[in-house]
C-alpha cells in the first residue's frame, strides 16, 4: 500500500507532474529575464501556471494526422517517449538515499534510456515523411553519435569513486564520505553539464529542432495531444537531467543540515542544475551539427578520458 | 542531375524566410551545387499604381514600398521629382532629412543583426539588439510623429522642424546607440559560436562582388568602397565627414561588423549634423505638375543602392515611375554566396544580404527555351486562375 502511494505521490506521478510543469517555468522565466523579457506573465501568479495551461490547451486541440505517416509508429512515439523519461525518474534518488527502485548497473540502464531517446526522436521524424521532420530526426540521431560517448565517461567518475554501477550506491558513498563527487570531478561536472544540454536539444545544441533553419525538426508534423505528451517528456527529461546530476555529482538528496527532509534537499540542488542550464542556453549561438559533432570528440572526449586518469591517479 | 544530388526546395513558404520567394538548391549530401532563384510571389503592381496617382499622393504610396527603408525610398523619390521641378531646397531641410536617414539606417541595421543572431540560433542577441533598436524608433517618432512610416519628407523640403528638446533628446539617443553597438562589435568579435557560424561562411570574394554589382553592406563586406553617400552624395552628406567602412574578409562575419560599425558611423553623422545645424526655413513651395521630361536619382538605402526613375509629361501624374530597390541588385551575388556552402548556412547567407522580398518582386513571363517574355493583363490572370483551380 505504501509502496503505491510512493508511486502516486512523493516521489511519484503527482510530485513528478508539478514539478516538470514548474521547471518549465523556472527556466522558461530565467531565460526570458536573461533576455530582458518578461516571460510568462498572466496564468496564475507571475505566470506560473502558464506550462500547465499551455499543456491543457495543448490536450483540447484538434490533432492532426497526415496522410502518409506511419501511423503506429507516428502515434507510439509520444507514449514511448512519455513512459521511458517517466521510468528513467524511478530510478534516480529523490526523497531519500535510496532511489524508488534501484539495481546494479541501472546507471548503465539510465543511459541506454538516453540511447532510446534519440532512437525514438529519429523514429518520430522518419515516420512523419515530412521533409524537415526527417532532416530533423537525422540530425537528432548523429548528435546522439557526439554527446553519448563524454556522458557515459563523465558519469563513470562518481562510479568510480563508489565501486558501483548503482545511481543508490553512488549517492550512499557519497552521503557515507560526506563528500560530493564533483570535489574530485569537476571536469566530469562540466562535461555532463555539456552533454545534457546537447541530450535535452537545448541552445548551443538545439540542431534537431533548429527553427530557423527546419521548422521544430522531426517534431513538425506533431500536433494537439501528441505534441503536448512530447513537450510533457521533455519537461520530464529536464528534471532527469537535473536529477542525475543531482545525485552523482552534487550528493544527491543529503545535506549539512539533517533538520530538512531530502526531498527539499534535492529541489534546492536539481533547481540550481536547471538554472544553471537555462543560463547556459541564454549565452550561445547555434552549432552546425558537423561543428557539434566534431568539437564533441575532439574537445569533449580526451577531456573526460584525462578526468578519469587524473580521478585513477588521485585514488592511487 | 547525377544521381549522388537532389533538389532542396527553400520556399516559398520556409521559417527561414520572412517574405515567401522560392530558391531551389541542388545538393550533394551537404553541399549546395546550384541554385536557383524564382521570384514574384508578393509582386504588388506599385509602379503601375504610381501612374494614377498625383505626385504628392505617389510620395506616400512610394513609402510603402519597404516598410523599413521607408525614408529612403520617400528621399529618393523627393529627391527625383525635386531636381525635374528644378527646385532647391533649403539647408536646414536637408540636415534632416540626413538625420532621419541616419536613424533609418541604424533602426535597419539593428533590425538587422537582430534576425541574424536569430537565424543562428542566438536568441539572447535578439533580444537585446531589438531593445536598444527602439531607442531609433522612439527619436524618429519624436521628429516625424510615425515609427515605421516617417512621411517625413514634402516636396521641397521637410514636414517638422527639429525643436531644441527633440536636439537633446538626440544626442542622447545617439550616445545610447553608440555604446551599445561598440558592445555588440565586441561581442562579434570575440564570441565563439557566432565565429563559428558566421566566419568563413557564404564568401563572395572582391572581383565577383564588383561583377555581380553587388550592392549596400554586401559589397562593402567584401572590400568594394560603394557608397553612394561619397561619389554622389546628396542632401548634406558631402558636408558631413564620415568614414566608408569596408571589411574584407567577405564573409558573414564581414557583413555583420560592417553593418555594426555602420551603425556607430550614423550616430557620429547625426552628432555632427544636429552641432551643425543650419537655421532658416525647412521648405519651400512646390508646384503641383512636373515639367516634362526624364530624371534618376539614386541614394543609399540602409540595404544598398536605391534608384528610382521617373518619366513625365507635363501633368500632375507621372507617366512611369521605376523603382530598383537595392534587393534586387544582390540577388545574383547571393546565388554564388550560395554555392559551395552547407545546407545548414543557407538561412544566415540568406539573411545577410538583408534581403526584401516585396521590395523586389518582379512578375513577367519568360519561356526559358526562347527567351522570349511576355506580361498578361488582369483579366487573362483572372481567366487562367479560374482555369487553373477549375472553377
Amino acid at each position: 500500500m505504501i509502496e503505491v502511494l510512493k508511486l502516486l505521490i512523493i516521489p511519484g506521478i503527482f510530485f513528478l507532474f508539478s514539478l516538470a510543469l514548474f521547471y518549465q517555468w523556472l527556466d522558461r522565466k530565467f531565460y526570458a529575464r536573461l533576455q530582458n523579457r518578461y516571460g510568462p506573465l498572466h496564468t496564475g501568479r507571475q505566470g506560473i501556471l502558464q506550462p500547465f495551461a499551455d499543456f491543457l490547451k495543448l490536450l483540447a486541440k484538434e490533432d492532426i494526422e497526415p496522410k502518409a505517416v506511419d501511423k503506429y509508429i507516428f502515434r507510439g512515439v509520444p507514449i514511448l517517449f512519455l513512459t521511458i523519461s517517466i521510468t528513467a525518474l524511478f530510478l534516480i534518488p529523490m526523497s531519500g538515499i535510496e532511489a524508488f527502485t534501484h539495481f546494479e548497473g541501472d546507471l548503465i540502464f539510465i543511459l541506454f534510456i538516453m540511447s532510446l531517446v534519440a532512437i525514438l526522436a529519429f523514429l518520430g521524424g522518419w515516420c512523419s515523411t515530412n521533409r524537415f521532420s526527417t532532416i530533423g530526426g537525422l540530425r537528432a540521431a548523429v548528435q546522439t553519435l557526439g554527446f553519448e560517448v563524454p556522458l557515459a565517461i563523465a558519469f563513470i567518475g562518481p562510479a568510480i569513486l563508489a565501486q558501483s554501477l548503482s545511481i543508490t550506491e553512488i549517492v550512499r558513498w557519497q552521503a557515507e564520505n560526506n563528500l560530493w563527487a564533483i570535489a574530485l570531478n569537476p571536469l566530469g561536472f562540466g562535461i555532463a553539464i555539456i552533454a545534457l544540454l546537447a541530450e535535452l536539444e537545448k541552445i548551443p545544441f538545439d540542431i534537431p529542432e533548429a527553427e530557423t533553419e527546419i521548422v521544430a525538426g522531426w517534431q513538425t508534423e506533431y500536433s494537439g495531444r501528441k505534441l503536448a505528451l512530447l513537450r510533457f517528456s521533455f519537461d520530464l527529461e529536464l528534471i532527469m537531467a537535473a536529477a542525475l546530476i543531482t545525485a552523482l555529482f552534487l550528493g544527491g538528496p543529503t545535506g549539512p543540515i539533517s533538520v530538512f527532509p531530502g526531498i527539499i534537499w534535492f529541489l534546492i540542488k536539481a533547481t540550481i542544475v536547471v538554472l544553471i542550464l537555462s543560463n547556459l542556453r541564454a549565452l550561445f549561438a547555434r552549432f552546425r551539427i558537423d561543428q557539434m559533432v566534431s568539437g564533441s570528440w575532439k574537445y569533449l572526449v580526451p577531456l573526460a578520458i584525462l578526468q578519469i586518469i587524473v580521478l585513477q591517479l588521485i585514488l592511487g | 542531375m547525377s544521381e549522388s544530388t537532389y533538389t532542396v526546395p527553400i520556399g516559398p513558404q520556409h521559417p527561414a524566410l520572412k517574405e515567401p520567394e522560392n530558391f531551389t538548391l541542388t545538393v550533394d549530401g551537404e553541399e549546395i551545387i546550384d541554385v536557383k532563384i524564382r521570384l514574384g510571389y508578393v509582386h504588388r503592381g506599385g509602379e503601375k499604381a504610381f501612374e494614377s496617382r498625383t505626385y504628392v499622393q505617389n510620395m506616400y504610396l512610394i513609402e510603402r514600398v519597404c516598410g523599413i527603408c521607408a525614408m529612403a525610398h520617400q528621399l529618393c523619390y523627393v529627391n527625383n521629382i525635386e531636381s525635374m521641378m528644378e527646385i532647391e531646397v533649403p539647408p536646414r531641410a536637408h540636415y534632416i532629412r540626413t538625420i532621419v536617414a541616419e536613424l533609418e539606417r541604424i533602426h535597419s541595421h539593428l533590425l538587422w543583426l537582430g534576425v541574424a543572431a536569430h537565424e543562428i540560433g542566438f536568441d539572447t542577441l535578439f533580444m537585446y539588439v531589438w531593445r536598444d533598436r527602439e531607442i531609433s524608433l522612439d527619436l524618429m517618432e519624436e521628429i516625424t510623429g510615425n515609427r515605421v512610416l516617417h512621411a517625413a519628407n514634402t516636396l521641397g523640403g521637410v514636414r517638422r522642424d527639429l525643436s531644441t528638446d527633440i536636439i537633446s533628446k538626440l544626442r542622447k539617443g545617439s550616445k545610447i546607440i553608440r555604446e551599445r553597438a561598440e558592445y555588440y562589435k565586441k561581442i562579434g568579435l570575440t564570441e565563439k559560436t557566432i565565429l563559428k557560424r558566421a566566419a568563413g561562411v557564404g564568401i563572395l570574394p572582391y572581383k565577383d562582388a564588383v561583377e555581380l554589382c553587388a550592392v549596400g553592406p554586401t559589397t562593402r563586406a567584401s572590400g568594394v568602397k560603394k557608397d553612394v553617400r561619397k561619389f554622389d552624395p546628396y542632401s548634406a552628406y558631402d558636408e558631413i565627414p564620415f568614414d566608408l567602412i569596408t571589411y574584407d574578409s567577405c564573409d558573414v562575419a564581414a557583413r555583420i561588423y560592417v553593418r555594426v560599425d555602420e551603425t556607430i558611423e550614423s550616430t557620429k553623422i547625426i552628432d555632427y549634423a544636429i552641432s551643425h545645424l543650419p537655421s532658416g526655413p525647412i521648405g519651400v513651395k512646390a508646384p503641383r505638375s512636373v515639367p516634362p521630361g526624364e530624371g534618376v536619382s539614386l541614394l543609399e538605402a540602409p540595404r544598398g543602392e536605391d534608384i528610382h526613375y521617373c518619366k513625365s509629361n507635363g501633368t500632375d501624374k507621372p507617366e512611369r515611375y521605376k523603382v530598383r530597390a537595392p534587393t534586387l541588385g544582390n540577388w545574383a551575388s547571393m546565388a554564388r554566396m550560395l554555392i559551395g556552402g552547407y545546407v545548414a548556412d543557407v538561412p544566415i547567407t540568406l539573411a545577410a544580404i538583408d534581403p526584401c522580398m516585396s521590395c523586389t518582386d518582379r512578375m513577367t513571363f519568360v519561356d526559358a527555351n526562347s527567351d522570349k517574355t511576355w506580361t498578361w493583363s488582369l483579366e487573362r490572370l483572372r481567366k487562367h486562375a479560374k482555369k487553373f483551380y477549375g472553377r
